[in-house]
């Protein structure tokens, strides 16, 4: 339950914080124009954008969460459990962005929900010493 | 060209899954994290950086950021994207023989489809 919990969290994290990027690369480059800025006066737009600060504090928290969660679960279950983002984010880029999605797209992430559903499942898979026990 | 590129691909897909297969070591090593309360979280973070696997998982990370940029400098990211999708299936190979997890069948078949859906997304 403590690594479902942790592993929505870090995922919602990881998803929110590439929107709020994605977002405030955007309105940094609204705020350019079509002429290039300097480069300084790029970056203290950068620093200053809160989306870029919201985006980078969120994606910090995935990092932290994630790596605490390793210290009890395997590796080869919550990686590809945290895949389970491009699901969200392709839903997110969709709804929120309005970005048009492709068929190749949804059938990837359609793919990585299945094999993420398959990597959950396995949790409860025996290992090869547990099968030799009686139940 | 091709050679370099290919060397790049490999070394940054290589370096990718070294840093989640030695972060992962260093979070056993540690042990469980039961208490989240601040004071507790900050002796974590301490023993992290003091941690040698953590350190060379955190220096492969490094390796893999800048082989991406060098391999954006000279390749489309359509390009790279579908090659990081390998991953995947590198880190789990890593945390089966290397970190001695137990991998069934069935999380070998999710992770390969993960693996597969991941290079559509990236290359769509």
């Amino acid at each position: 339950m403590k690594t479902v919990l942790f592993l929505a969290v870090a995922v919602a994290a990881q998803a929110a914080g590439n929107i709020c990027l994605s977002l405030g690369m955007r309105h940094l480059a609204a705020a350019i124009g079509p002429d290039p800025a300097p480069w300084t006066g790029l970056a203290l737009l950068a620093l200053t954008s809160p989306w870029l600060w919201t985006g980078a504090a969120l994606l910090a928290t995935f990092t932290l969460l994630f790596t605490l969660v390793l210290s009890w679960t395997d590796l080869s279950l919550a990686l590809p459990v945290i895949s389970v983002e491009i699901v969200v984010n392709v839903a997110l880029a969709g709804w929120l962005l309005g970005e048009s999605v492709s068929p190749l797209h949804w059938l990837g992430t359609v793919l990585v929900a299945a094999g993420v559903a398959l990597v959950v499942g396995s949790a409860r898979d025996q290992t090869p010493a547990q099968e030799g026990q009686p139940a | 060209m091709i050679t370099l590129t290919v060397g790049l691909v490999a070394t940054m897909v290589v370096a990718d899954a070294a840093s989640d297969v030695l972060v992962a070591r260093a979070m056993k090593q540690i042990g469980e994290v039961t208490s989240f309360r601040p004071r507790a979280l900050l002796g974590t973070l301490g023993r992290m950086a003091r941690s040698p696997s953590f350190a060379a998982g955190i220096g492969a990370a490094a390796v893999h950021f800048f082989t991406f940029l060098a391999l954006l400098s000279f390749v489309g990211l359509s390009y790279v994207f579908p090659a990081t999708a390998l991953v995947y299936v590198l880190a789990t190979a890593g945390a089966r023989w290397i970190l001695k997890e137990h991998v069934s069948p069935r999380r070998w078949a999710g992770v390969c489809l993960v693996c597969t859906g991941m290079a559509l997304v990236s290359i769509s």
